[in-house]
C-alpha cells in the first residue's frame, strides 16, 4: 500500500496548479477590477431607470456640477461637458466614461454590485467651474481649447473645449451642422492643431542644445530667405537678428535658417524628447499625438517646419505640459483633474496619484527658455497682460490654408510662487495669436489668480 | 411604534448595512464549517501503528504490519520487505478483511505456505498460523497490549457534528433571507426550497448518524453545504431549475449510499470491473447513436421530459473500473484493459465534441494509471497519444480550433462569441467584490449559460469572492485529505478510487473556473455541486461516495460487530 500511496503525488501537482491559478485570478481581479467593472455592459453601473449611477460631482470650490438627482448644473453644463461626459457616452474622455466604475461606488473590496445609499459617491474635481464657464464664453462660437494647470501640483484648473452643447438637449443637427464639428471631442487632448510660431520654442531648444555659439548666432532678415528651391517669408524686415530677439519678434528667417542648419534629424530628436509623436496618458485617456515628421521634407519644407508650419501638429495639452516643464525647471507634475472619489462615510474609492509627467527637458535648456519666454512678456507683449504674475509666453498665428483664417495660439506659464500655472490657449480661425488667444489667457489667469 | 419610520429605515442605507452584516455572518459560518469538517476528518484518520505483527520464527524478530493491505516480497517497494534470495520480488499480499486476516500468493516462484501447506487461493489466517515464504517462516502474532490512550483517535463528538449541521442550515437560512429580499421586494416563496433543503440535510444526517450509527459526517456535510448553496443560488436564477437540482441532489444522495454499500466488499468490487467497463462503453455508444447535440456537443439523451448526460454518469463507472485491490494489482500488472477502456471513453467524447469532459477523463486516467503501475512510461505514452489525437482533430476539423481562438485575449472580443461569456464573467466577478451583491441581485445569470458554465461568476458576483473561494477550497481540501489518507484506507481500491474521485472533482473545478476566467480555453464543463445540471449533480455525489468509502470509519460501526 505504501507504494501505491507514494504514486499519488501526481495529485499534488494539480493541487499546486489550482491554488496558483486561484491566487493569480484573485490578483487579476484586484488589479484589473476597476477597468473590468467599468465595461459599459456591466448592469451594476446603472440604476433602475438605466441611467448611469454617478453620485454627485463638484468643482474645487464645492460648486455642484452634476448629481444623479439634479442632473447637470445649468451654468456649467456646456463649459464642463468634455470633462464630465454626456449621458450617451459619446464623449469617451470624461469622468463619466473614465471613472464609471468608481462613480458607481466600485472599490476592490466591495465591488459595485451592492446598491443603496451606502454606496453613493461624491466626486471632487480640481477645476474651477467659474474659470471654465468664462473660458467657454470667451471662446464664443469659435472652436478652440483652453488648458490651464498647476505645474507644481498637477491640478487642472481650467479645461474647456469648444464647440460644446447642452447634454440634456443634444442638438438634433449635431452630426450634420458644421458648427458642431468635433463637439464630441475634447480638443484639449484629442485634437491637434498647426502650431505656427509656438513651435519656435522647440527649434530654439534644439539650437540651445546643439549649437555651442547659439548666443552669438546671428542672421540678416530681409523679410524672406531663400532655402533650397523655395523661400520662407517673414512678416517684417528684422535686419540683423539673433535667437533671443528672433523668438521675441517671432522672426521666421531666424528659425527656418536654424532648422536647416541644425538639420532634420537633430530637430526631430529634440521634438521627440519634448513629447512629439507620442501619446500621453491624461487621467486614463490617451491624448492625441503631436506630430513632427521631416524625414521626407525638402530643404524649404524643413525651413517651414522650423517655424511650426509644414506638417507639424500639436495638442493644447502637450503644449501646456511642455510649458509646465520649462517653468518648473525640467520636470512638471502630471496633470489631473479628478481629485478624489469617495463613498458614504468618506470611504475613499479613488484618490489622485501625484507623480511627475513623462516629459522631461534638460535643466539648462529649461532655464534658458524660461528667461527667453519671460522676456517676450516683459519686453514685447507687455506686463499689463498678466499684471504681477511674472508670466512667460509665446504667441502663435498658424496658417492653415483652405481659405481659413489663421489658428491663434498663446502658450506660457506664470512664475509667481502663488500661481504656478502653465497654460495653452488655441482659437481656430482666431486670427492673431496675440489678440485672440492672448486676451483669453490674460483674463482667465486673472480670474484664477484672484481665487 | 411608528411604522412609516421603520419602513424608511429599511429602504435606506442602514438596510444595506444590515444585509451586508448578515452576509458576512454567512461567510464566516461557511469558513467555520469547512475548517471544522476538515480538522475532524484529519483527526479522525486511523493512527498508523501496527495492526498486527509477523514474528520470524527463526530469529524471533517482530515485523509490524502497518496497513490493511500489505505486499510481502524482496523488493524495496513492498510493505513488508524480506531481503532473502528465496523470496520473490512480489511474493504475497497479506490483507485484512471482515472475516479476518487473509493471505494471497501473488504469482511467486516458490509459492506461499500456511502451516506447511502450499496455498492456491486466498487463505484465511488465525493468530498463531505459520506462513511460509521462501525459506522463511512467519507467525501471525496479535498485538499484545491495547494502544495507549494518546495514540487513540480523537473521541467522537456527536454534539459537534450536529452543531456543524445546524451551522450549515443557518447558512442556508441567511441565503434564503437574501432571496426573500431580492431586489428590495419581499417574498416568502424562497422558504419552500429552504424547507426542502433542510429536510434533505436532516434526512441524510439521521440516516447516516442515527440509523447507520456512523461516527463521521464530514464528507456528507461538505457535500450538502455545496449542494444547498448551489440550489439557493439557482433559485435566484430560476426556481424551476432549483427544484430540479434539488431532486437530482436527492437522487445523488441515494447513489452516494448505494456506492458506499457496493464498496463495502473490495474483492467483490474488483470482480465487477468488467461489468462496469461494458456499462461505460454502452452508455457512450447509446449517447453516440441516440444523442442530441446541445451547444455543439452531442452528449445529451432526451427521454420524454427528462434529459440525461450519460458522460457524467460514466465518470463514476470509470473510477469503479480503474480501482483495484493490492493483490490484483500485483498479479495483473498490465494496464492494457484499462487503457483500452479509457481510450474508448475519451475517443467517444472527442467524437461527441465534448472536449472539456474528454480532458477530464484523460486526466483521471493518468491519475489512476500512475497509481496502479507507477510507470512514467505509460504516462508519457498516453500524453503523446493524446497530443497526436488533438493534432489530428485540428488537422481534419480546423473549425474546432476556432472555438478557442479567443483564449488569452478575450478583452479583444467582448462583443462576439470568442469573448462574450468570459468578459461578462470577469466584469461581474469584479463588480461582486469580496462580499457580492447578495443572492439574487446579480446580472451575470442573464447571460447565456449563466447558471451552468458561468456559475462560478454568478457565485462570485452574488455571494462574493470570499464565499466562492471558500467553497472552491473544499475541492483542494478533499484532494489533500485523500492524499493524507491514502495508506490508511482499507484497501488500495479505496486509495485509488478516492484519489481519482478527488482529483477528478478538483480538475473539473479547475477547468470550469479557469475556463470562464480566461486562464484556460472555455470548454463548457460544469462546476461540481453548483452548476445547474441533474446528471452532473448525481455524478458528483457518486464521486463523493468514493472519498467517503476511503475513510476507514465509514464501515467502522459494522466492523465492531465481527472481530
Ligand atoms: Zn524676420
Amino acid at each position: 500500500m505504501r507504494t501505491v500511496g507514494k504514486r499519488s503525488i501526481f495529485l499534488y501537482l494539480i493541487i499546486f496548479v489550482f491554488c496558483a491559478g486561484m491566487v493569480f485570478l484573485a490578483a487579476r481581479v484586484f488589479l484589473n477590477g476597476s477597468s473590468w467593472a467599468s465595461m459599459p455592459f456591466n448592469a451594476h453601473l446603472y440604476d433602475d431607470h438605466d441611467e448611469q449611477r454617478r453620485g454627485s460631482i463638484c468643482d474645487r470650490n464645492g460648486t455642484l456640477l452634476y448629481s444623479d438627482e439634479k442632473g447637470f448644473a445649468d451654468s456649467s453644463r456646456e463649459a464642463l461637458l468634455h470633462l464630465l461626459g454626456d449621458r450617451e457616452g459619446n464623449i469617451s474622455t470624461g469622468v463619466f466614461s473614465l471613472y464609471s466604475a468608481e462613480l458607481s461606488g466600485y472599490n476592490p473590496l466591495t465591488g459595485n454590485a451592492r446598491e443603496g445609499n451606502l454606496f453613493k459617491t461624491k466626486t471632487r474635481l480640481t477645476v474651477s467651474s467659474q474659470a471654465c464657464e468664462r473660458a467657454y464664453e470667451l471662446l464664443g462660437d469659435r472652436s478652440g481649447a483652453v488648458f490651464i494647470y498647476n505645474y507644481r501640483t498637477g491640478e487642472v484648473l481650467c479645461s474647456v473645449s469648444s464647440p460644446s452643447f447642452d447634454p440634456d438637449h443634444v442638438p438634433e443637427d449635431i452630426e450634420t451642422n458644421s458648427s458642431f464639428e468635433g463637439a464630441y471631442l475634447d480638443k484639449t487632448i484629442s485634437e491637434t492643431f498647426t502650431p505656427g510660431s509656438i513651435f519656435k520654442i522647440i527649434t530654439a531648444a534644439c539650437a540651445i542644445e546643439n549649437l555651442p555659439n547659439w548666443k552669438s548666432w546671428k542672421t540678416e532678415c530681409i523679410g524672406e530667405t531663400e532655402i533650397g528651391d523655395g523661400c520662407v517669408t517673414c512678416l517684417e524686415h528684422h535686419g540683423e537678428i539673433g535667437i533671443r530677439e528672433g523668438l521675441m519678434y517671432s522672426c521666421n528667417v531666424v528659425f527656418s535658417e536654424l532648422a536647416v542648419e541644425l538639420g532634420g534629424e537633430k530637430l526631430a530628436k529634440t521634438a521627440e524628447e519634448l513629447g512629439f509623436n507620442r501619446s500621453f496618458l491624461f487621467e486614463n485617456a490617451h491624448t492625441a499625438k503631436s506630430a513632427f515628421d521631416v524625414s521626407n521634407a525638402k530643404a524649404d519644407e524643413l525651413g517651414w517646419a522650423g517655424v511650426g508650419q509644414y506638417s507639424n501638429r500639436v495638442s493644447p495639452y502637450h503644449m501646456a505640459v511642455l510649458m509646465g516643464s520649462i517653468a518648473s525647471g525640467g520636470e512638471t507634475a502630471q496633470p489631473y483633474y479628478v481629485e478624489r472619489i469617495s463613498a458614504a462615510a468618506e470611504l475613499p474609492l479613488y484618490t489622485a496619484e501625484k507623480r511627475s509627467a513623462p516629459l522631461r527637458i534638460r535643466e539648462t535648456t529649461a532655464a534658458e527658455l524660461r528667461t527667453m519666454l519671460r522676456q517676450n512678456v516683459t519686453d514685447y507683449y507687455g506686463e499689463y497682460l498678466f499684471p504681477g504674475l511674472d508670466a512667460g509666453a509665446k504667441t502663435g498665428t498658424a496658417e492653415v490654408g483652405q481659405d481659413k483664417d489663421d489658428t491663434a495660439w498663446m502658450v506660457g506659464f506664470l512664475e509667481s510662487p502663488e500661481t504656478p500655472y502653465a497654460f495653452a490657449v488655441v482659437v481656430e480661425e482666431g486670427g492673431s495669436g496675440y489678440r485672440a488667444a492672448g486676451s483669453i489667457a490674460s483674463e482667465l489667469l486673472g480670474i484664477l489668480s484672484e481665487e | 411604534m411608528n411604522i412609516p419610520v421603520s419602513l424608511s429605515f429599511f429602504a435606506r442605507g442602514r438596510f444595506t448595512a444590515v444585509m451586508l452584516l448578515l452576509h458576512l455572518m454567512a461567510v464566516a459560518l461557511v469558513i467555520h464549517i469547512i475548517v471544522r469538517c476538515f480538522i475532524s476528518l484529519r483527526k479522525g484518520r486511523r493512527i498508523q501503528n501496527a495492526v498486527i505483527f509477523l514474528t520470524d520464527s527463526a530469529g524471533g524478530a517482530k515485523i509490524p504490519v502497518l496497513y490493511w493491505e500489505n505486499s510481502i516480497g524482496r523488493e524495496k517497494t513492498c510493505d513488508i520487505i524480506l531481503p532473502d534470495p528465496s523470496v520473490s520480488r512480489d511474493h504475497a499480499v497479506l490483507k485484512r478483511r471482515e472475516r479476518g486476516w487473509i493471505i494471497a500468493d501473488t504469482a511467486s516462484r516458490g509459492g506461499t505456505f500456511v502451516n506447511g501447506r502450499k496455498i492456491d487461493a486466498e487463505t484465511l489466517l488465525r493468530p498463531g498460523d505459520r506462513i511460509g515464504i521462501g525459506t522463511l517462516e512467519l507467525v501471525l502474532t496479535p498485538r499484545d497490549e491495547p494502544a495507549s490512550p494518546e495514540q487513540k483517535r480523537r473521541v467522537y463528538s456527536g454534539k459537534r457534528t450536529f452543531m456543524t449541521v445546524l451551522e450549515t442550515t443557518a447558512v442556508f437560512f441567511i441565503l434564503t433571507l437574501e432571496a426573500c429580499l431580492k431586489g428590495n421586494a419581499l417574498s416568502f416563496k424562497p422558504f419552500l426550497p429552504f424547507v426542502l433543503l433542510s429536510a434533505l440535510v436532516f434526512g441524510v444526517y439521521f440516516y447516516s448518524v442515527g440509523l447507520l450509527k456512523r461516527v463521521s459526517f464530514e464528507i456528507e456535510n461538505i457535500g450538502l453545504l455545496l449542494t444547498g448553496t448551489g440550489v439557493l443560488l439557482l433559485y435566484g436564477v430560476d426556481p424551476h431549475t432549483a427544484y430540479i437540482q434539488l431532486a437530482a441532489a436527492a437522487l445523488g444522495v441515494l447513489l452516494f449510499c448505494l456506492i458506499i454499500w457496493i464498496l463495502e466488499l473490495p474483492d467483490f468490487v474488483s470482480k465487477l470491473r468488467i461489468g462496469f467497463e461494458i456499462l461505460g462503453v454502452m452508455l457512450f455508444a447509446v449517447t453516440f447513436v441516440f444523442g442530441t447535440v446541445v451547444n455543439g456537443a452531442k452528449n445529451w439523451i432526451f427521454i420524454g421530459p427528462i434529459s440525461v448526460q450519460p458522460s457524467e454518469l460514466v465518470k463514476v463507472v470509470f473510477i469503479f473500473a480503474g480501482a483495484s485491490t493490492l493483490d490484483r494489482l500485483q498479479t495483473h500488472q498490465n494496464l492494457i484493459e484499462f487503457i483500452a477502456f479509457a481510450a474508448v471513453c475519451t475517443g467517444f467524447l472527442f467524437l461527441m465534441h465534448d472536449f472539456g469532459s474528454a480532458v477530464i477523463f484523460f486526466f483521471t486516467f493518468l491519475l489512476i494509471a500512475f497509481m496502479r503501475s507507477g510507470s512514467i512510461r505509460t504516462v508519457i505514452l498516453a500524453v503523446a497519444a493524446a497530443a497526436i489525437g488533438i493534432f489530428l482533430i485540428l488537422q481534419f476539423k480546423p473549425y474546432v480550433a476556432l472555438r478557442f481562438a479567443g483564449w488569452g485575449h478575450v478583452w479583444e472580443y467582448p462583443y462576439d462569441s470568442l469573448g462574450y461569456q468570459q468578459t461578462r464573467t470577469l466584469t461581474y466577478i469584479a463588480s461582486g467584490g469580496l462580499f457580492g451583491s447578495g443572492l439574487g441581485n446579480g446580472y451575470l445569470k442573464n447571460i447565456f449559460a449563466g447558471d451552468s458554465d458561468l456559475v462560478f461568476g454568478v457565485l462570485c458576483e452574488e455571494l462574493g469572492i470570499i464565499f466562492a473561494f471558500a467553497l472552491c477550497s473544499v475541492f483542494v481540501l478533499l484532494a489533500l485529505y485523500t492524499l493524507s489518507d491514502v495508506t490508511r484506507s482499507r484497501s488500495t481500491i479505496y486509495s485509488i478510487s478516492s484519489c481519482a474521485a478527488a482529483g477528478l472533482l478538483l480538475f473539473q473545478t479547475m477547468v470550469n473556473i479557469f475556463g470562464v476566467t480566461d486562464l484556460l480555453p472555455l470548454t463548457g464543463v460544469t462546476l461540481p455541486f453548483i452548476s445547474a445540471g441533474g446528471s452532473s449533480m448525481v455524478c458528483v455525489w457518486g464521486l463523493l461516495a468514493f472519498i467517503k468509502a476511503s475513510d476507514e470509519r465509514t464501515y467502522g460501526a459494522r466492523r465492531r460487530k465481527s472481530i
